[in-house]
């Protein structure tokens, strides 16, 4: 019965039917010797379990098969160090803002995720090695970028703004630095508003965390950086808030996007169309 | 006398042979002519690339060489007052290293002990940043600082083993002469040991000049810094680190032949 069983598994996955066939032939022929009963048993459940092993290794490599082809995974870089948006959390994760969106929006369009901490400097040519299929990093959409590498639509609108010690006097915005060092991250947009001002000297740093520590050391007398960075580092974080203040509004409109590599339609088109779904469909968790 | 442990062969009185591989870059001498064609080939090859550059893809390479010589500027600065400062500590650590007070021997061999087993980076970004909340001085003294005491306790080394190479009947004689253990010191012992320490610290300086890069993390405008604000910003990553790369290359190499000269000096000088 056992044996009739798995000849049909065996038949079903059209593999290896000779196999079988051959292992029928001998025990029948051992079977017509006298004495050998015991022998012919074991051979057939040695014979049995090796079966039993190629239809489940089948069934189960099958399966998988049929679930990758189903699911797309799609690797994803960010740069964990931007908080609230990206960040990792006390147990290693990668966790924030952007990656709650990029979840909801994975879990809606059906694929997978997998998320890569890349340092910012790099992120762009990562991408451009094709180490990974996307950057969702809290990237502004510039016209530089978009020479380069292809954007999702806009799905946050943010701005720059400037954070001061507190002692700071008269400080209302960068041009009220000049002949001071303002800091910010390396590549950034923030980056990018300083060095327009003229008088005011640059200083990059590779994570706004060490700028911010650094102006808490005095070497610095700003900060530039995306709005809600900013609030968390100078109203929120506790060795901060005692030091640092917000120096007025935020002096630019800026949208960010998921960037993809040149031409890659396909992924742009599936989160574009996830995008324009209503937003209260979208469940945020956390 | 135990024949099987016989001391280990010797050449002149002197310690026994060992193997030397500095961490600087290869110094070019004239009885190595593998080594010295090799320069040749490198420095002349690494200019004549930055030329053809230049001079055949302006973009972005002619933006590049505009954008990074400040950086030049600043891992010059840092390199000469690491060296400098790193000298005096050495100095102070190797003597520190052969005094018989055990405080002080103790004190000198602990500092050099400790800063030995940390990684460079790790030291940097530590006193960098432990240095901030202390006192409120600028980046690149801070990180000359830092250089400078990771690079002591190696130097302290350098001097230390200067100064033994020196043989003791030396000191004696200086000592039989009415000076004092410093008098000997100052002006017996250590114009002699310089002759002996000045390569090896011609090594530590093209050592240094490599390991400066490690600055640009703590924001420091040095060359790598620039080059990496200019990749990040026009996002030519290739092109970019091409051009570092060479202008590294062309210092390092730069340097390597001034101390090989100078080597043949001393040598010519005894």
């Amino acid at each position: 019965m056992v044996l009739t069983c798995q000849a049909c598994c065996v038949l079903s996955q059209g593999q290896k039917v000779y196999v079988f066939a051959g292992t029928i032939n001998p025990g029948k022929k051992i079977s017509s010797k006298e004495g050998g009963a015991m022998k012919i048993s074991r051979f057939c459940l040695v014979f049995l379990a090796v079966l039993v092993a190629l239809c489940v290794v089948t069934l189960i490599s099958s399966d998988t098969f049929a679930q990758a082809k189903k699911v797309r995974k799609v690797v994803v870089a960010t740069d964990a160090t931007w908080p609230p948006m990206e960040m990792v959390d006390a147990s290693k994760k990668i966790v924030g803002f952007d990656i709650d969106f990029m979840n909801a929006v994975a879990k809606e369009a059906g694929f997978q995720v997998e998320y890569r901490n890349t340092a910012w400097d790099g992120i762009f040519g990562g991408l451009e090695a094709k180490k990974y299929d996307a950057i969702i990093s809290s990237v502004t959409i510039t016209e530089e970028r978009q020479k380069k590498y292809d954007f999702s639509e806009p799905y946050v609108n943010v701005g720059q703004i400037l954070v001061i010690p507190k002692a700071a006097k008269n400080v209302k915005a960068l041009a009220d630095l000049k002949g001071k060092k303002v800091g910010a991250q390396i590549g950034t947009t923030g980056s990018f508003e300083i060095k327009k001002v003229a008088g005011v000297e640059l200083k990059t740093y590779d994570e706004i965390g060490l700028a911010f520590e650094d102006m808490a050391a005095g070497r610095i007398d700003g900060v530039v950086c995306d709005e809600p960075t900013a609030a968390h580092f100078a109203l929120q974080r506790a060795e901060y808030k005692a030091k640092f203040s917000i120096a007025g509004q935020p002096f630019t409109e800026e949208s960010y996007g998921v960037v993809v590599q040149k031409g890659d339609k396909e992924l742009v088109d599936l989160l574009n169309r996830e995008f324009a779904q209503p937003r209260q469909r979208r469940s945020m968790s956390s | 006398m135990a024949p099987l442990r016989r001391k280990p062969k010797t050449i002149a009185g002197q310690e026994p042979l060992t193997i030397e591989v500095g961490d600087g870059a290869a110094i070019p001498r004239r009885k190595d002519v593998g080594m010295f064609t090799a320069w040749r080939v490198a420095f002349f090859g690494a200019i004549a690339m930055v030329l053809y550059l230049i001079f055949f893809t302006p973009d972005p390479y002619r933006n590049i060489i505009a954008f990074v010589p400040d950086g030049i500027w600043v891992t010059f600065k840092v390199t000469v007052g690491a060296i400098l400062l790193a000298l005096v500590i050495g100095l102070f650590a190797g003597l520190g290293r052969l005094a018989t007070n055990r405080v002080i021997n103790g004190i000198a061999s602990l500092y050099v002990e400790v800063i030995r087993g940390i990684p460079l980076l790790v030291q940097l970004f530590y006193i960098y940043y432990a240095l901030g909340r202390i006192v409120n001085i600028p980046a690149i003294t801070s990180a000359i600082i830092a250089m400078a005491v990771c690079y002591g306790a190696y130097m302290g080394e350098i001097f230390r083993a200067g100064i033994q190479s020196i043989s003791k009947g030396q000191m004696e004689a200086a000592r039989s002469l009415g000076m004092n253990k410093t008098q000997a010191m100052i002006h017996v012992i250590l114009p002699q040991a310089v002759t002996v320490i000045l390569p090896p610290i011609g090594n530590e300086f093209v050592a240094l000049l490599k390991d400066s890069s490690l600055v640009s993390i703590l924001a420091v405008a040095d060359l790598l810094r620039r080059g990496r604000e200019f990749a990040s910003e026009t996002f030519t990553y290739f092109e970019t680190y091409t051009m570092v790369a060479l202008i590294y290359l062309i210092m390092t190499l730069f340097f390597s032949k001034l101390i090989s000269i100078m080597e043949e000096r001393i040598r010519a000088g005894k």
